[in-house]
C-alpha cells in the first residue's frame, strides 16, 4: 500500500514538473480550479460521510448563496467578501429548514427515494430562483479580481488562489472540528454508527441537522466567492453537484486528503485541455471519464475481494 | 370480473385514442401529442425503476435519439421513417456500451452517471460542430408526412403503443420476476440464480432504445434539433413527476399521471413561461415524502378499505 501510494506521489510529481516546464500557467490555473472544486466537494463529503445522504441539490445551495450575495452587494454596496458571512448564514438556515422539513423524513426511506428527493429539491431551488430573478446572467465587477503577478515573462491571475486558501481552510478546519471538538467528535460518532451514538446519549437527529447546516454554510461561502470571479445564473450550480460527487467517489467516504488529490487531478486535467483551442470544448467531459474510471476500478476491486 | 373490466376500459381508450383526430382540431391534437410523449417517457422510466435503478438520463437518451434521427436523414440520406427506428437502435447500442461500463456498480453511481448523460451528450454535440451542426443545431428540409396533424398524432401514438407494449411485456414475462427480485433484495436474487447484471442491462437497453425512438419521433415531427431543445431538462423532469404522481412500479400509474400532469403542464406552460418546472420539483418532493406509492397507491388503499367494510 505504501509502495503504491509512493509511486503515485512520484508519478504525479513527475507529471507536475513536466507541465511546469511545458506550460506553467496550465498548472497554475489548474491548481486554482482544483481549489474551487475541492472546497465545494468537501462539504458534500461531510454530508455523505455523516448524514449518509447524496445531496443532489448541493450545487443549488451554492447558487442560492451566490444570488443572496449578489443582491446583498447590490442593495448595500458591500463587498462580496463581506457578504460572504451573511450568505453562508442564509444557506445554513436554509439547509437547516430543508433538513427539518424534508431530508429528516427520508432518512429511513430507501436510498433511491432520497436521491429522487434531493433531485426534486435541486430543481425546486434552481427553478424557484429562475421564477424570481429570471435566467439572466448576473455578475459583479471587482477591481481586485484582475490582480496579476509577473514572474519573468510569465503573467497569471492570482485572485483565484483564494479558492485554494479556502480549500485548505476547509480541509484543516473540518479535521480540527471532527477530531478536537465535542460536537465534531459526536458528529463523527453518529456518522460511524448512529444507533451506537444514540445509545451513549448523542442526539442523532440534531447532529444530522447541524452537520447538514454547517455543510450548507461552507458551500454558501463558496457561492459568494464564486460570484467574485464568475457570472451566475439559475443553473450554474448543477455541474458542481456532479463534479463534487465525482471527487468524493474518487476519494472514498471520509477521505479529505483524497478529495484534495482528486480535485488536483480534475482541475489540472481540465486546465490542460483548456490550453488548446481544439480541445477546449472537451474540458467539461473529464469528470465523466473519471467517474467511469472510478466505477470500473471499484467493480474490479469488488470482484477480487 | 375486474380483469374483464380493465380489458374493456383499455379497449375503449385505445379506440378513442385512434379515432381522436376525427373529432378534434389541430391544437387539441398537438396537446395530445405532448401528453402521449411524456406518458411514453414516464412509462419507460418506470420500467427501469422496477429493477431498483433510477435513471436521471431520460433527456440525454431522448436527445441522443433525436440527433441520431436528424443526422441519419441529413448525413446518411435515410428516409424519415427509417431514421426513427435507427434512432432507437442507436440509443440501444449507446445504452449497451454505457450500461456495460456502469451497471456493475449500481444504485447511486448509476443514477449520478445518468444525471450527467444529457450534459455529456450535449457537450459532444457542441464539439463535433461540423457533423452535428454544433450549438446552432440542424434543420430538416421537411417535416415527416408534410406536417399533417393527424398523421403526426398517429406517429406519436405509435411511439406510445411501443412503450406501453414493452411495459406490458415487462410486467407479464420472466423479466418482471427478475427485476422485482433484484429490486427487493439483490443478494437473495443472486443466490436464486438471477443474473443481475444481464437483466439490468436488458432493462436499460430496452428503455433507452424506446426513449431514443421517442426522440426520433419528436424531432421528425418538428423538423429541427438544437442541443437546447432536445436535451431540455423538461424531458427528464416531467416524466419523473408524472410516474411518481401516478404511482410507480406499474403501467397504469404513469398513464394516469400523464393524463393529469401532462394536461396541467400545457396550461402551466402558458401561465408561467419561465420556471414552470418548479411545480414538478415540488410535486416530486411532496410525493416522495407523503405518498411514495402515488395516486394509484392511495386509490388501492381506499378500495381495499371499502372492500373490508363490505366484508
Amino acid at each position: 500500500m505504501t509502495l503504491k501510494s509512493r509511486t503515485a506521489i512520484i508519478l504525479s510529481l513527475a507529471a507536475a514538473v513536466l507541465i511546469i516546464l511545458w506550460k506553467p500557467t496550465v498548472l497554475i490555473y489548474g491548481v486554482q480550479q482544483a481549489g474551487l472544486y475541492a472546497a465545494i466537494a468537501i462539504p458534500m463529503g461531510l454530508v455523505l460521510g455523516i448524514v449518509h445522504i447524496v445531496n443532489l441539490a448541493h450545487g443549488e445551495f451554492m447558487m442560492v448563496a451566490a444570488y443572496a450575495t449578489y443582491f446583498a452587494c447590490k442593495a448595500t454596496g458591500m463587498d462580496p467578501l463581506v457578504a460572504l458571512i451573511p450568505s453562508a448564514a442564509v444557506t445554513a438556515v436554509l439547509g437547516w429548514i430543508v433538513y427539518r422539513l424534508t431530508i429528516r423524513r427520508a432518512l429511513k426511506a430507501p436510498e433511491l427515494n432520497q436521491l429522487i428527493l434531493t433531485f426534486g429539491l435541486g430543481i425546486a431551488l434552481s427553478q424557484g430562483i429562475n421564477i424570481l430573478f429570471t435566467s439572466q446572467t448576473r455578475k459583479i465587477s471587482l477591481d481586485y479580481v484582475s490582480a496579476s503577478l509577473d514572474i519573468g515573462d510569465l503573467t497569471f491571475g492570482v485572485w483565484s488562489f483564494i479558492f485554494v486558501v479556502f480549500a485548505a481552510m476547509y480541509a484543516y478546519g473540518l479535521k480540527f472540528f471532527l477530531t478536537r471538538t465535542t460536537a465534531g467528535k459526536a458528529a463523527l460518532a453518529v456518522g460511524q454508527n448512529p444507533k451506537g451514538a444514540a445509545i451513549v446519549g448523542i442526539d442523532v437527529d440534531r447532529t444530522y441537522g447541524i452537520v447538514f447546516a454547517i455543510a450548507m454554510a461552507l458551500v454558501g461561502a463558496m457561492g459568494a466567492l464564486f460570484l467574485t470571479r464568475s457570472a451566475i445564473f439559475p443553473m450554474v450550480g448543477a455541474p458542481f453537484t456532479m463534479k463534487s460527487f465525482c471527487l468524493v467517489a474518487m476519494a472514498g467516504i471520509g477521505n479529505i486528503p483524497g478529495i484534495l488529490a482528486a480535485s488536483l487531478l480534475l482541475g489540472v486535467s481540465e486546465s490542460i485541455l483548456r490550453a488548446f483551442r481544439e480541445t477546449r470544448g472537451w474540458a467539461d467531459i473529464v469528470f465523466f471519464v473519471l467517474i467511469i474510471a472510478v466505477i470500473l476500478g471499484r467493480s474490479i476491486k469488488r470482484r477480487k475481494s | 370480473m375486474n380483469k374483464n373490466l380493465s380489458r374493456l376500459i383499455t379497449l375503449v381508450a385505445a379506440i378513442l385514442a385512434i379515432f381522436l383526430p376525427s373529432f378534434v382540431g389541430a391544437y387539441p391534437l398537438q396537446v395530445a401529442r405532448n401528453v402521449m410523449l411524456y406518458m411514453a417517457l414516464a412509462v419507460t422510466w418506470d420500467m427501469l425503476l422496477r429493477s431498483g435503478q433510477i435513471s436521471f438520463g431520460i433527456a440525454g437518451l431522448f436527445g441522443l435519439g433525436a440527433y441520431a434521427s436528424v443526422l441519419g436523414v441529413l448525413r446518411a440520406g435515410m428516409p424519415a421513417w427509417v431514421s426513427i427506428p435507427f434512432a432507437a437502435i442507436f440509443c440501444g447500442l449507446a445504452a449497451l456500451g454505457i450500461g456495460f461500463l456502469i451497471l456493475r456498480l449500481r444504485s447511486t453511481y448509476f443514477s449520478i452517471v445518468t444525471l450527467a448523460l444529457a450534459e455529456i451528450f450535449r457537450i459532444i454535440i457542441h464539439n463535433l460542430h461540423d457533423f452535428t451542426g454544433g450549438p446552432e443545431g440542424v434543420v430538416l428540409k421537411d417535416v415527416i408526412f408534410g406536417g399533417a396533424a393527424d398523421k403526426l398524432y398517429w406517429l406519436t401514438l405509435g411511439g406510445l403503443a411501443v412503450s406501453l407494449g414493452a411495459s406490458y411485456w415487462f410486467e407479464k414475462s420472466r423479466i418482471h420476476f427478475a427485476l422485482t427480485a433484484i429490486r427487493n433484495n439483490e443478494t437473495s436474487a443472486k443466490s436464486s440464480g438471477v443474473n443481475i447484471f444481464s437483466w439490468l442491462l436488458v432493462a436499460f437497453v430496452v428503455t433507452s432504445a424506446i426513449q431514443g425512438l421517442l426522440g426520433g419521433i419528436f424531432v421528425q415531427s418538428y423538423g429541427f434539433a438544437t442541443p437546447e431543445s432536445v436535451f431540455d431538462a423538461n424531458f427528464t423532469l416531467l416524466p419523473l413527476a408524472i410516474a411518481l404522481l401516478g404511482g410507480i412500479h406499474s403501467t397504469v400509474g404513469p398513464v394516469l399521471g400523464a393524463l393529469l400532469l401532462g394536461l396541467a403542464a400545457e396550461w402551466l406552460k402558458l401561465q408561467l413561461p419561465y420556471g414552470h418546472l418548479v411545480v414538478y420539483g415540488i410535486i416530486i418532493i411532496v410525493v416522495i415524502l407523503f405518498m411514495p406509492q402515488g395516486l394509484l397507491g392511495i386509490a388501492r388503499k381506499t378500495f381495499r378499505a371499502a372492500d373490508r367494510r363490505k366484508a
